[in-house]
């Protein structure tokens, strides 16, 4: 039956739209970048509808720029740190999940939900107010516990700056992270659990040898998928700062957005963009490995 | 293995639903707070007054109809075109034997990945070129587009777990391919179906950046890109402000309470099986 099908023109017509949409929309765009990231693309070669070949010269341009490396040194960072945290605390609360009372356990499940689905713009305005200069809550409780800092600005200093961005960040992500490892954690066959037990393994061992094993792939993608939305980070940052961060506040995303669209410089902009993916590529390439073998069964 | 409920999970899973839920309940309680209330050096954490003033005022704000609608519009138009397309794909990918059917998966799979922040530059370049620049139509192409592989992925997910045998038999009892579409499986495929329309809905609704970049004049703009209009040299309207964010998640809390299970075990699910 299926190889009679194999020479029909049928999968090839149910395919050929997405194939449009993610052709024009997604592949063209990664050409073009690439082409981009080559050119001189500024003001006057948009009017003209065409950039000049310029070789390396943007790369070696953002590669001598000090400030690059600052800036990529600096995302690392505020990436690795969000991902730790987000990913541990959702594995803690997960596991957590597993021996809560199960009236407590819907409350945290419905209060994770409610989380998940605030829009983006909506979670940062909040955030935004709960530490805001003159009447911040947060501010407000750490005065009543005997501290005296009224109206403080708690972006002037970058430290907690980033600190607020990467907590209302990894506030978003923690839902995701928190439901889908006890949703792993929760198909885990009981019976080899108690297969296990009667063997007399402790609890180390149960982890190690039964847990463990089946939680990795999920953890796998947990994992790359937050270095993937970290890594690019932008409105929180842009919206927290009121639209116009200072350098201190630079990360590659706004990096390579003040380049293009603040400055016109599109080829270096691209360049800036091309080497964030990369960059993403490498870190995360165990994971696309993992992905491809899924997609090919 | 795993005794009743211990004290030190439920002493921490109480922590835990008051660090997660504050955000949410500070938006909401503020949103129903008089001015005199929020604009207080020392806020307290229990509402004692209620008012809807800033209700009013949020909805009173130039441009909330105008933005309501062009979401409505950009929600729709994604959610309807989206579902056919992934729709037809993911028949094909589920059910049929092809020619580069793993290289077609697999791009899928990585294009999902594509950070959005680096592709703005040649996307906004695409769409100016092509006139779409500011204009609703540009938005839905490109949600379209971001929405489809995870569409497609999850809808394969609920189409695999629908018995092939099922279509078998209602051709050899004599139904057409058609047919046996409309009356097998897209009856058993309606749940995945909710659950990733939803989702694409969600996204639409909710996406903020591509918005910002693609549209530039005040009648385009959608929710989010309304949101961050409340912020100007000025400073911030805080107490509109918080209403209007809650007017937004609503839907989205509403949508996604339904269908927060088929998502989460659609992501994971497969990963579980490997």
């Amino acid at each position: 039956m299926r190889n009679r099908r194999k020479k029909s023109p049928w999968p090839y017509l149910l395919i050929s739209p997405s194939l449009l949409a993610l052709g024009l929309i997604l592949c063209y765009p990664i050409y073009k970048l690439i082409t981009l990231s080559f050119e001189k693309y500024g003001l006057s070669e948009i009017i003209a509808g065409k950039g000049t070949f310029v070789g390396l010269q943007n790369f070696t341009d953002t590669f001598t720029d000090p400030e690059f490396w600052t800036i990529l040194e600096r995302t690392l960072f505020f990436t690795g740190g969000m991902v730790l945290v987000s990913v541990v605390v959702g594995a803690w609360l997960a596991h957590l999940m597993l021996n809560m009372s199960p009236i407590l356990r819907n409350i945290l499940n419905g209060v994770l939900i409610l989380v998940w689905a605030m829009p983006q713009l909506v979670s940062i305005s909040v955030w935004r107010w709960m530490f805001s200069f003159n009447f911040s809550i947060v501010t407000a409780v750490i005065n009543s516990l005997g501290f005296e800092m009224d109206n403080h600005n708690y972006f002037v200093n970058t430290f907690s700056g980033f600190l607020i961005i990467g907590g209302c960040v990894a506030w978003g992500a923690l839902p995701f992270i928190t439901i889908s490892i006890y949703a792993a954690l929760t198909q885990v066959p009981k019976e080899l659990l108690e297969a296990a037990e009667i063997d007399g393994a402790n609890s180390r061992q149960v982890f190690r040898t039964i847990i463990f094993p089946i939680l990795l792939p999920v953890y796998i993608i947990i994992i790359s998928l937050s270095v993937i939305w970290d890594f690019q980070v932008f409105s929180h940052i842009w919206i927290f700062l009121d639209s116009r961060p200072s350098a201190e506040y630079y990360t590659m995303a706004i990096y390579a957005f003040q380049k293009s669209f603040g400055l016109s410089e599109y080829g270096m902009g691209a360049a800036i963009s091309l080497i964030m993916i990369l960059t993403l590529i490498t870190i995360t390439g165990y994971y696309l490995r993992q992905m491809m073998k899924m997609g090919s069964e | 293995m795993r005794k009743s409920s211990s004290f030190f999970s439920n002493v921490s899973g109480v922590i835990a639903i008051i660090l997660m839920g504050f955000p949410v309940y500070w938006m909401i309680t503020t949103s129903f707070k008089p001015k005199s209330d929020i604009l207080s050096t020392n806020p307290s954490l229990i509402p004692h007054s209620f008012s809807l003033s800033n209700y009013t005022q949020a909805v009173t704000k130039e441009g909330f109809i105008q933005a309501l609608l062009n979401s409505l519009i950009v929600v729709f138009f994604t959610v309807v075109i989206s579902m056919f397309v992934a729709l037809f794909a993911s028949i094909a990918v589920a059910r049929m034997k092809f020619r580069g059917k793993q290289i077609y998966i697999a791009s899928i799979l990585i294009v999902q990945m594509l950070p959005l922040s680096a592709l703005l530059i040649p996307l906004y370049l695409l769409l100016s070129k092509l006139q779409l620049t500011d204009k609703l139509g540009g938005v839905v192409l490109t949600y379209i587009a971001f929405v489809l592989p995870f569409v497609i992925w999850t809808l394969r997910g609920f189409l695999i777990n629908i018995p092939v045998e099922l279509e078998e038999a209602g051709l050899v009892d004599g139904c057409t391919r058609p047919q046996v579409y409309r009356k097998i499986l897209f009856p058993l495929m309606a749940p995945g179906l909710v659950a990733t329309s939803v989702f694409a809905f969600i996204q639409a609704w909710n996406e903020f950046l591509l918005a910002y970049i693609l549209l530039s004049s005040q009648d385009k703009a959608t929710m989010p890109i309304w949101l961050a209009g409340f912020t100007n040299r000025f400073g911030t309207d805080w107490g509109p402000l918080m209403a209007a964010s809650t007017l937004t998640a609503l839907p989205v809390v509403i949508f996604f309470s339904l269908i927060q299970n088929k998502i989460a075990t659609g992501v994971t699910a497969g990963a579980v099986k490997g």
